[in-house]
């Protein structure tokens, strides 16, 4: 088990450096420089340069690419060059927010994904499980950002049950302090986390159900109805044990979803996250946010399927075995 | 104009219910065609993807408008009517005759798309589960790291690159940057197909790397290909979809579906047409090809039971 884990890690890391020398010098070489956007007004060549000085970009391309690796390590990401502040402090801002609307979003969608695969399984092939299925595979089609779109609409818009986007009441409330402004934010959480949970939670059913027919076939299952116990408690707790596991491949899953998912609907419900600060980032030609952005994302997808394998393989005792036993080289994932 | 417009459509829809039922009589005769059929929403699905198709092949015949037309530019916005279908936009233009144009360019995107990326998909993994050794080791780590990165993040990168994309770059870029998924299950495929008999014996006969991967090995990993290259058009589509709403795929005056939401996005209070149809053809497109995908499973893969 200790070996698996210090080789995935190390295979994670690898990973992520090599995402970063990817991203640094694919924008490096397409001249990303502080200039400005190409097209539109370029700089005088005087105040370019000294900008290119001014953000190391005169110096030879592995010396900066050594310098990004190192400020890496210490946690900076270098300097943006339209927000005048580091990288790391403006990604820094925008994190909690992606990653809330990521948590309520991956609520949404556990619960409500796991309750209909559940309901769905159960009543297999009838009215209930056609309808459900069929629903979900209508949403789970749609573009997350039309979806946004759609429910700001109607609740929003017609309805005026929520806020049409922001994160809180700009006049009451410009900082979380208060119940009422706890309130306020979750009040404008619920639009962009219900959309995103909504498209999750169309495939976690999907998923949650093949994963309990399968279950519900087995002999163990057959064995506790024979022995009398009430079809809940046979279905609850001794076929809904195992029929989790997969949940857990979905929780890794379910990372690069989510943020794929924030950059849409962040620019949907003009929610200040990463998303939308990376979006911004690209009209402005701001590309230290942009390669940061990057490069935190893929760590974060990365380190969500190192958890979802090590917590497989702490709940499932079958696939440890069979991790440990293969030994020798990794090379086949 | 009007009667012209439900005539066209009329047609459309007639067309690929003809489509459909042809179709199926032929297919019938085969076991993996009747499986097909048997999967609930198969046939609803093929009439949805013909009819869409067959509208965006017949555009100009179909749309009553050209997509470009501004109509009255002192009336944008004007609501579903008799004369204009699906209403007009924020830029005056007719909803449905762009929708009908749009499909062309959506449907040809997600498409080609796919296409690209099935080939370099199958190509690498090919590669990989028939050499083994440290050419599947190395091609595998660099599926590992594609699989890592954001592809949104990439793709937006790139685009912000290149500045003014056309749209043959883009196509190639959503395309190579889709293929990993797939080389991994063709991958796998050729792993277990390499060590069968019949791959033996074509090696004993004679036949170079090339012959036995093109004549024997993909023959016979083609249904995962194809039932994922369905399934993978749609993914596509959204993709493009939401690359075109943040103003960095599609190019505003052509009409995608995925651009027409962004036009109409700002306006969608006073006006929710111009936005939600788009949307929900997008919606219905890639749902049709969803159970297109599925039925095709059930098809060509007995083995796998339909859960």
């Amino acid at each position: 088990m200790a070996a698996w884990l210090v080789r995935r890690l190390v295979a994670s890391i690898a990973i992520v450096f090599a995402v970063v020398t990817i991203t640094f010098f694919v924008v490096r070489l397409a001249h990303g420089t502080p200039c400005g956007p190409a097209g539109e007004r370029p700089l005088p060549p005087d105040v370019c340069e000294r900008q290119r000085v001014q953000f190391g970009y005169d110096q030879p391309l592995l010396v900066q690419y050594g310098k990004y690796l190192v400020a890496l390590r210490h946690g900076e990401l270098g300097e943006s060059f339209g927000l005048h502040r580091p990288v790391a402090d403006a990604l820094a801002d925008a994190i909690p927010n992606t990653f809330t609307l990521a948590l309520a979003a991956l609520l949404v969608d556990f619960a409500l994904g796991l309750a209909l695969g559940i309901y769905q399984a159960v009543r297999a092939g009838r009215f209930g499980d056609v309808a459900v299925g069929n629903v979900a595979l209508l949403v789970n089609s749609m573009p997350v950002f039309w979806l946004g779109l759609v429910l700001l609409l109607v609740f929003a818009q017609w309805l005026r049950w929520f806020p049409a986007g922001g994160i809180h009441n700009p006049i009451l409330c410009p900082r979380l302090l208060s119940p009422y402004c706890l309130l306020d934010f979750l009040w404008h959480l619920v639009l962009p986390a219900l959309t995103l949970g909504l498209v999750g939670a169309a495939g976690t059913a999907r998923y949650q159900r093949a994963a309990m027919l399968e279950v519900i076939r087995q002999e163990y299952v057959r064995t506790a109805r024979a022995k009398g116990l009430r079809e809940r408690r046979v279905l609850l707790v001794h076929a809904l044990r195992n029929a989790l596991l997969p949940i857990i491949t979905l929780f890794g899953l379910a990372f690069p979803f989510l943020f794929t998912g924030a950059v849409l609907i962040e620019t949907v419900f003009a929610w200040p996250g990463m998303g939308r600060l990376a979006v911004n980032a690209i009209f402005q030609r701001d590309y230290p946010v942009v390669t940061g952005a990057a490069v935190l994302t893929t760590t974060m997808v990365v380190l969500g399927n190192l958890i979802a394998d090590v917590l497989y393989a702490v709940v499932d005792p079958r696939i440890r075995v069979q991790r440990g036993g293969r030994g020798g080289g990794g090379g086949s994932v | 104009m009007s009667v012209w417009t439900w005539l066209t459509l009329g047609g459309a829809a007639v067309l690929a219910l003809a489509v459909v039922a042809e179709l199926r009589r032929r297919l019938q005769t085969s076991a993996p065609g009747r499986r097909f059929f048997r999967h609930p929403t198969a046939a609803l699905g093929l009439f949805v993807l013909a009819f869409f198709v067959t509208i965006a092949l017949a555009a100009p015949v179909v749309a009553p408008y050209p997509p470009y037309y501004q109509i009255d530019i002192g009336h944008p916005n004007r609501p579903p009517s008799a004369q204009f279908l699906l209403g007009t936009d924020p830029f005056s233009r007719d909803v449905w005759s762009r929708l009908v144009y749009g499909a062309r360019v959506s449907l040809g995107i997600g498409t080609l798309a796919m296409l690209v990326a099935a080939t370099v998909g199958t190509a690498v993994g090919a590669v990989s589960g028939y050499f083994r050794r440290w050419v599947d080791a190395t091609l595998m780590r660099l599926v590992d790291v594609g699989l890592a990165m954001p592809r949104i993040f990439v793709l937006l990168m790139a685009v912000a690159l290149w500045e003014h994309i056309a749209l043959w770059a883009l196509v190639l870029l959503i395309g190579l940057t889709g293929w990993f998924g797939t080389s991994r299950l063709v991958r796998a495929e050729v792993l277990s197909l390499r060590e069968r008999e019949f791959v033996a014996a074509a090696r004993a006969l004679g036949a170079g790397a090339g012959r036995v991967i093109f004549r024997h090995v993909l023959p016979n990993a083609a249904a995962p290909i194809i039932v994922s290259g369905a399934l993978g058009i749609g993914n596509m589509m959204l993709l493009e979809a939401g690359l075109s709403f943040l103003g960095l795929g599609v190019p505003s005056p052509a009409p995608s579906w995925g651009n027409m939401i962004a036009d109409g996005w700002h306006k969608m209070a006073v006006a929710w047409w111009s936005s939600t149809f788009p949307g929900l053809a997008i919606s219905l497109v890639v749902m049709a090809l969803n159970a297109v995908g599925d039925a095709l499973r059930d098809a060509l893969d007995p083995r796998r039971e339909a859960a």
